[in-house]
């Protein structure tokens, strides 16, 4: 997984951001696992930020984003990890949402 | 969609490139709205060809798109400084090189859509007015789908969106094998795409051979050849991509010296204008000082002359010649001759190709000679050097440009040897250098094998280089031989003997008819005397009758007076 700085607007806590592409079903389908992942992990309060890049292109050069779906993780040092896809393996989607369970420091 | 450069041939519009060689290849240049895909090695020059284009886009004020998935803009473009037109990239505020390598590190879950790629490239191109689109290394991305399929289905995407957009993409990827049209993981691409070029290495001679080859270009008529590729400062070079223009190739009537005036004599005044001639012969026989010789007289004519030379470098050359009284140093200080030295075994045949045509473009001679041009045999290439030489002397043909090529025998066959069995075909004067050895002794001889369009003699002469020039001798043949050398010599010594024998005997005989002529003169004025003296004495004699008859009259009528005195007769 690459790390790269975050930009300054999420400088202190970890924020989950998915990019998405209108209602592209790839895109629906992300929602939808993202969502119950968070649910089933305990961390339903997450609540990601959505970002719609056929609205916002801009954003996608922003963030280094053009394959969508993507779920950015931006931890509070201000790194930055991405899971590309729909996110239908629940493994590796589980494995990536995992820095969310650990206790603030 | 930008409508600039662009071509329309059965109903496919075209957007030319910029690259003079690959708008050659395509006939004007890539689908102005739909993908190309280049496809090749690692490192055989598919983001040269993409950053090319969108320079040249950029250098007739045009905008342009560049997404790479395997380097960093920044990385690039220290990259492409070296490049001529790399600080374009730098500089134009119309050129848009995106970041698409962030893609490398992410990790994937299920499969990805490509409709913010598309929304991106589409807010760039719109802001930069921009027509092409290059999207570098797009195996990069699509690899990282869960199955080919949707890979490809992306692919067709994309190439469906330029063709509806209106947009010329440019799409790059890398395959590891040989002869193959699709980048690894994209198996199948080459049946979804009109468009596919192939770029590919080889190593000959352990040198670095670059091809380029249009795989697949349907719907229109281009040069499906496997062409030799170049990649120098200037970027994409296809040496062979200009188709030859037969037609162009003038026949002028007009002959011009060799630069040997008993050579000259013997062409009927000299090698046609813009023809071809051929000096072939073993090593030493004297073909760089016929080029020398050549060249100096077109200088002396006024004219641009160019000597490029595989043997020996330019200094060297200018001052042997000078030994033989061919003054080269005159004319290069006063710019009609430029003498250029290259190493054959230093570059491709290719290279040297683009090298000459490059100095043809740049100095336009009107004369120009190449020796030994069978030196690019040694040179390394996956195409054959003679093809080049063709190639070559199709240009100077086309140029007018009177050429003279210079060729390296075996020893002792001159007339055998490869390199000039398809050259001797092309050459309209073909000229034979040898030694002929006789008496102990070695002798340069001079024969022209042909020329055509010229009444030339056959014969073999000997070659003579002096501190005057070079010069051919009179020719002394001796059986089925001609003289040369010291039996010339001696032969030409007989011959001023014999010369100075008649001369001393046509004097003699000048002399005894002289000395006739003074006696018989000498006799006639005698005579003349006598005759005179014979007529002096008639006269007196003619004289004596006359005054011998008066007193005989006289007597006579003394007589008849006296004996008729009545009649007054009475002598006294």
């Amino acid at each position: 997984m690459n790390s790269a700085p975050a930009d300054d607007a999420h400088p202190h806590d970890a924020v989950l951001i998915l990019f998405v592409t209108g209602e592209a079903p790839r895109s629906r389908r992300a929602h939808q696992n993202l969502t119950t992942a968070l649910a089933a992990s305990g961390i339903g309060d997450a609540a990601p930020r959505e970002i719609d890049l056929l609205g916002d292109p801009q954003e996608a050069i922003n963030f280094g984003i053009f394959a969508t779906p993507a779920l950015m993780l931006v931890d509070a040092s201000g790194r930055r990890t991405v899971l590309y896809g729909d996110l239908s393996d629940e493994h590796s989607l589980k494995t990536f949402l995992s820095p969310l369970r650990e206790p603030r420091r | 969609m930008n409508d600039t450069d662009t071509t329309t041939e059965r109903g496919l519009i075209k957007r030319a490139t910029g690259i003079h060689h690959l708008d050659a290849v395509t006939h004007g240049g890539l689908p102005a709205a739909g993908a190309t895909l280049v496809v090749g090695e690692p490192g055989c020059g598919k983001t040269i060809i993409g950053l090319q284009i969108l320079a040249s886009a950029l250098a007739r004020g045009e905008g342009g798109v560049f997404m790479s998935f395997e380097e960093a803009p920044e990385q690039i473009l220290r990259n492409f400084d070296s490049f001529r037109w790399g600080r374009q990239l730098r500089e134009s505020s119309r050129c848009e090189i995106l970041d698409g390598q962030a893609i490398k590190g992410g990790a994937f879950s299920g499969g990805f859509d490509i409709e913010g790629l598309l929304a991106v490239l589409d807010h760039c191109a719109k802001r930069v007015e921009g027509a092409w689109i290059v999207l570098d290394g797009i195996d990069q991305l699509l690899r990282r789908q869960p199955d080919s399929q949707s890979a490809i289905d992306q692919i067709v995407q994309l190439n469906d969106w330029s063709i509806e957009q209106g947009y010329s993409l440019l799409l790059t990827g890398k395959h590891t094998g040989k002869d193959r049209f699709q980048p690894d993981h994209l198996g199948g691409i080459e049946f979804m795409l009109n468009t596919i070029l192939v770029l590919s290495n080889t190593l000959v001679d352990k040198r670095l051979n670059r091809r380029f080859r249009i795989a697949k270009y349907r719907g229109t008529s281009h040069n499906p050849n496997e062409l030799a590729m170049l990649i120098d400062a200037t970027g994409i070079q296809l040496p062979y991509a200009e188709p030859f223009a037969a037609e162009a190739v003038p026949a002028a009537g007009e002959r011009i010296s060799i630069g040997i005036e008993r050579l000259d004599s013997i062409l009927e005044g000299g090698v046609y204008r813009g023809s071809i001639t051929l000096i072939s012969g073993q090593p030493g026989t004297s073909k760089t000082t016929l080029g020398a010789a050549f060249v100096a007289a077109a200088a002396g004519r006024g004219e641009r002359a160019l000597l490029l030379s595989f043997d020996e470098f330019a200094r060297q050359i200018v001052r042997n010649v000078a030994t033989l009284g061919i003054d080269l140093q005159s004319p290069i200080d006063s710019g009609h001759l430029k003498v250029v030295a290259r190493a054959s075994w230093d570059g491709l045949v290719e290279e040297h190709y683009m090298a000459v045509l490059a100095l043809l473009d740049d100095f336009q001679p009107d004369c120009l000679v190449i020796d030994p041009a069978s030196a690019l045999l040694k040179s390394s290439g996956a195409d054959s050097a003679f093809l080049a030489l063709e190639r070559l002397i199709a240009v100077t043909r086309t140029r007018g440009i009177t050429t003279m090529i210079t060729s390296l025998s075996e020893a002792d066959d001159p007339f055998g040897e490869s390199s000039l069995s398809h050259a001797s075909t092309l050459a309209d004067t073909w000229i034979v250098l040898r030694y002929q050895i006789n008496g102990g002794e070695r002798n340069r001889s001079l024969s022209v094998v042909k020329s055509r369009g010229t009444a030339h003699s056959n014969q073999v002469r000997e070659m003579i280089l002096s501190s005057e020039g070079v010069d051919l001798a009179d020719v002394y043949p001796f059986g089925s031989e001609v003289l040369m050398g010291t039996a010339r010599a001696q032969k030409e010594s007989e011959e001023v003997d014999l010369r100075q024998r008649q001369v001393k005997e046509r004097f003699r005989q000048q002399q005894q008819l002289e000395l006739e002529i003074d006696k018989t003169r000498a006799s006639i004025q005698q005579g003349q005397a006598e005759l005179e003296r014979l007529q002096e004495e008639l006269l007196a004699e003619h004289r004596d009758q006359t005054a011998t008859d008066r007193g005989a009259d006289h007597h006579q009528d003394s007589i008849l007076r006296r004996r008729n005195p009545g009649q007054g007769g009475q002598d006294q």
